[in-house]
């Protein structure tokens, strides 16, 4: 907080003194408290992205250099072309602050704002996905407090709105005890001429401003800048800064926003998000080159008595904006009128660059329309903190435990164990596009009705491994989340993220977005994966113990399977066929979960990654696609390979014998060797006859590939080909354990 | 004469599109959507009533469909005999609209349930299971919160044969085990008295094509096709 003089007034703002000399130094007058209050919000971090945007800077032009892609950064969400007509749009975005203190309904207004985000693209909003991180919960009432209500809080809101939670991803760490992290996803499909229909700028003056859906109350009043600062016990005192979802509204909102872009009337259209009104026209006049003028006592407000200040800054929930051509007024009125929307026209764009607000004959707001979104940005230091040597370098204990033991332990863990407690809330197959459901593929994947054509779709990221090293931990993610897709049979194709960092001011916390702003730039621009937005959450902190989250950069792929046949899904699907492990597995356990579960360690040396390498594996697995070689096919993820092939047990209930002899070569010790988590590394299911051949396939392209079991119908792993020798594993009590952990610990 | 079947479009119904494009694509009949104040029942020789949230479920779920004019017409159809159809919401609306007995009431687990499971047909007679034998277990989903039936006239509703669906295991086991919401005595969907009318919460129109189900089965398409089979003989 800054205390400065506004017209005689004491008055303390969320600005810098130097941002609020510059405000008057560009008006050249004081402003008005009004303006004051837009200048605040649009200049805070959360919509100026004065910190990052610097940074960001890093990231290739997507619209320039790839021609499938429609939309890149700074629009309200990412759109490529997919073929047949048809385009693509997705974002992902975060709704930490909020949820920390109201879960419920700080869940649920992330996912209708993100909602917005995707129909202000003119299409069809058809999947969510949502990244969670919460602290550990056993023990842990807080944290079962946060998961639970935040859940139900996507779950109430998602499934009335009617459109699908396809997947996800929840980490639990001790880092997110007081700060959880809530990102939220959605996937929009319609024609490329739906897209077309709905720029988000008004570029036309004498167009109509109108304002649609839910009335403007006083809640959310400076949401963003409330996000924008670290959580602190004061901030229970900040609850009414949670906005109150309405998914019933939202759903109207849908069908109407989506009958009048047809109509081919709408000019331009955007949400109301962070920043409100104040953010929408000035983004909108600004971008589109006009200028606008506005009455407020147009809107229409869920009390009376509202001031200026209150209209300009509420972030009520549920509202849109549509820049209207005069011609169409009438027939997107009637078509607000149908749904029972309310709705207000607030006012009639202009060429004269300037945005003019007046509450009645009161001239409240009269500012350059461009002035809000030209923040100034800051230059961040960076540091990398010096805890990382001793943590890097660290050795682990010796444990009584043998390896079945440990697995036993890790399958029930936390963050391995299934998370079917969070699917089953969700209603995951609305809509009749949902071809692999939660639980059978490590993606979601959604047909294109009428077409032959697959979207999969993945969120999440490694927030242990980019504690360790945010440079290769971002790319670490990315490599997990493609693979994902390529698991079920899909092509990635593009790429959008979410930010979770700490206090930008702390160098320490500075240097991990820096490193993993890096990272994804350096893999996607080798793998040629273009970045087609982002979000960025920063003092994301943990006020108690003045520490920051552990950064966690969170990855959103989509990408395209090319036919029902190419789809391809986790489960083992026949007894006698043979399972093979490509990518290699190197000593690489720093942030594993065996080291956190078993050792109680944070340290260690986390995964890298070589892009040549998984360039490789990639094209390899194409290949195999391309000749039907593969029957099932899951991507090594947290615990190792031995829990992978557990998940791809369970299903259709067929147990395997694994000899690992020609993996073990080498200095790996068997720890070292079963719960790696080097990335990149996919157990695939193939048919015995095809042994050869894949084994060639793997020397062309340069893979190493080596069979590592054969299918049968007993009811166990048996591992063998160990330095230690053998073991058994129940695959009943894995499954038992695996299914159990969290309603254990939630259904009390 | 063709067939021409309504799928009635409360606000927020939202499987309004997919029982729409089932019965379009799928079953190959002419539906219409239609929005829940437009809808006249003369053009229609059957209607649908789709699952969602209609109106948000605020209240209770169904409760405000239940008092739409578009249910005043739907009644015209249920009392001359045409086949009405509730899919989950569009089941809780029947009960509120008394077109059928009893009321569905909160999981009770308490939490929304999205899953696949199975159903045992315990009445192959009515207007939505012709085609089905009796003793057949279906592969088809949930998704509800209040899906629990219950009724206080239990055993006048078996004697009527009111019973359409019930809860069951793969191997048609009516256990406590198979039901998902704690319905009374494993029901998931009934009938009226004549018949041609029956509600259930599970989703036929995401069981109609085998892409979509985890078994590659399209048992749910047979009950849209009974209302077809149902209508043509009613017509001829």
């Amino acid at each position: 907080m800054t205390k400065v003089k506004l017209n005689g007034n004491d008055v303390e703002i969320e600005l810098t003194n130097w941002e609020f000399e510059e405000i008057k130094r560009k008006l050249n007058r004081e402003p008005t408290i009004t303006e004051l209050g837009a200048y605040e919000v649009m200049w805070s971090e959360h919509c100026s992205y004065k910190s990052s945007r610097p940074k960001l800077k890093l990231f290739e032009n997507a619209e320039e250099n790839y021609d499938y892609v429609l939309a890149g950064p700074g629009q309200d969400a990412g759109v490529i072309d997919i073929g047949d007509g048809y385009a693509l749009a997705f974002r992902i975005e975060s709704h930490n602050h909020p949820s920390a203190i109201e879960p419920y309904h700080g869940a649920a207004t992330g996912i209708g704002g993100i909602i917005r985000d995707i129909l202000c693209m003119g299409v069809r909003p058809i999947a969510l996905l949502d990244p969670l991180r919460f602290g550990p919960l056993r023990g842990n009432p807080h944290s079962q407090w946060l998961f639970k209500y935040v859940v139900k809080g996507i779950a109430d809101y998602g499934n009335c709105t009617g459109i699908p939670t396809i997947g996800g991803e929840v980490e639990f760490d001790s880092s997110f005890e007081s700060n959880c992290l809530v990102n939220v996803a959605c996937i929009g499909l319609g024609t490329i001429e739906d897209f077309k229909h709905a720029p988000s700028r008004a570029n036309n003056p004498g167009d109509y401003v109108v304002l649609m859906g839910g009335s403007t109350g006083r809640d959310g009043i400076h949401g963003v800048t409330f996000a924008s600062r670290t959580l602190t016990e004061m901030s229970e005192a900040d609850r009414p800064a949670v906005q109150i979802g309405d998914p019933f509204t939202k759903k109207m909102i849908i069908e109407a926003t989506l009958e009048a872009v047809k109509t081919g009337h709408v000019r331009g259209l955007k949400d109301l998000g962070g920043g409100g009104l104040t953010c929408v026209i000035s983004e909108l006049t600004g971008d589109g080159n006009t200028g606008a003028k506005v009455d407020l006592r147009e809107v229409f407000t869920r009390e009376p008595g509202m001031n200026s200040y209150e209209i300009m800054l509420s972030e009520s929930q549920e509202r849109m904006t549509f820049i209207v051509k005069p011609e169409g007024l009438e027939t997107v009125l009637d078509i607000f009128r149908k749904y029972e929307m309310n709705f207000a026209v607030i006012g009639r764009t202009d060429d004269s660059k300037v945005l003019k607000v007046f509450d009645e004959e009161e001239l409240v707001v009269n500012i350059p329309a461009k002035a809000l979104s030209e923040s100034p940005t800051f230059k961040r230091e960076e540091k990398r903190p010096s805890y990382l040597n001793e943590l890097l370098t660290q050795k682990i204990p010796e444990t009584n435990l043998s390896l079945d033991e440990i697995i036993y332990k890790l399958i029930a863990s936390e963050n391995i164990c299934s998370k079917e407690w969070v699917y089953r809330q969700y209603d995951h197959e609305v809509g009749v596009r949902s071809v692999v459901k939660c639980g059978e593929g490590d993606s979601g994947v959604l047909r294109i009705i009428g077409t032959d054509k697959y979207i999969a779709a993945s969120v999440g990221v490694n927030s242990k491994h980019c504690f360790l090293d945010p440079y290769e931990g971002a790319k670490g993610g990315l490599v997990e989340e493609c693979g994902n897709i390529i698991s079920n049979g899909a092509k990635p194709l593009a790429m959008v993220n979410c930010c979770n960092f700490g206090n930008p001011e702390i160098p320490e916390s500075f240097w991990y977005f820096s490193k993993a702003v890096q990272g994804m730039n350096d893999f996607c621009r080798a793998l040629k994966i273009p970045i087609v937005g982002g979000n960025v959450s920063f003092y994301n902190e943990d006020d108690v113990k003045k520490t920051a989250i552990k950064a966690t950069p969170v990855i959103m792929i989509v990408g395209i399977i090319e036919g029902e046949k190419k789809i391809i899904t986790l489960p083992f699907k026949d007894v006698g066929n043979e399972v093979f492990l490509i990518g290699e597995t190197k000593a690489e356990l720093g942030g594993s979960e065996y080291y956190s579960v078993i050792h109680n360690l944070e340290g260690g040396i986390p995964p890298s990654v070589d892009e040549k390498k998984i360039q490789n594996r990639w094209n390899f697995l194409f290949e195999l696609y391309n000749r039907n070689l593969v029957k099932a096919n899951h991507d090594v993820d947290k615990g190792g390979i031995l829990i992978t092939i557990s998940e791809m047990c369970f299903k259709n209930k067929i147990g395997i014998d694994l000899d690992f002899t020609d993996c073990c070569e080498g200095h790996l010790r068997d720890d070292e060797f079963l719960f790696s988590e080097s990335v990149g590394r996919f157990i695939i299911e193939t048919s015995p006859e095809d042994h050869d051949l894949i084994l060639d396939l793997a020397k062309q392209f340069n893979v190493n590939v080596k069979k590592i079991g054969v299918l049968n119908s007993k009811p166990v792993i048996s591992v063998s080909g160990l330095k230690s020798g053998r073991f058994k594993l129940n695959l009943e009590k894995m499954k038992e354990l695996f299914d159990s952990t969290i309603p254990n610990l939630m259904d009390i | 004469m063709s067939i021409r079947i309504a799928v009635i479009d409360f606000p927020a119904s939202n499987c309004n599109l997919d029982a729409i494009h089932v019965l379009n694509n799928v079953v190959n009949v002419k539906a219409d959507l239609v929005w829940h104040n437009h809808f006249k029942e003369s053009k229609y020789d059957g209607v649908v009533l789709p699952g969602g949230f209609s109106f948000g479920d605020y209240l209770r779920a169904g409760i405000i469909a239940a008092h739409s004019p578009a249910i005043e017409e739907a009644r015209i159809m249920l009392k001359d005999g045409r086949p009405v159809i509730g899919i989950c919401n569009g089941f809780q609306i029947l009960t509120e609209a008394e077109f059928l007995p009893g009321a569905l009431l909160q999981n009770e687990s308490l939490k929304f349930i999205c899953k696949w499971i199975n159903l045992k047909v315990v009445n192959n007679k009515t207007a939505f299971t012709n085609k089905l034998n009796l003793g057949d277990v279906i592969d088809i989903p949930i998704a509800h919160g209040e899906g629990r039936y219950y009724t206080d006239n239990l055993k006048e509703l078996e004697a009527n044969e009111q019973i359409v669906f019930r809860y069951s295991t793969e191997q048609g086991d009516l256990t406590e085990d198979a039901n998902p919401n704690g319905s009374l005595d494993n029901i998931a969907g009934i009938c009226n008295l004549e018949q041609n009318c029956v509600g259930l919460m599970p989703h036929p129109e995401r069981a109609s094509e085998p892409i979509l189900s985890p078994k590659r089965t399209d048992h749910g398409k047979l009950i849209f096709e009974s209302m077809i089979e149902f209508i043509k003989r009613r017509i001829s």
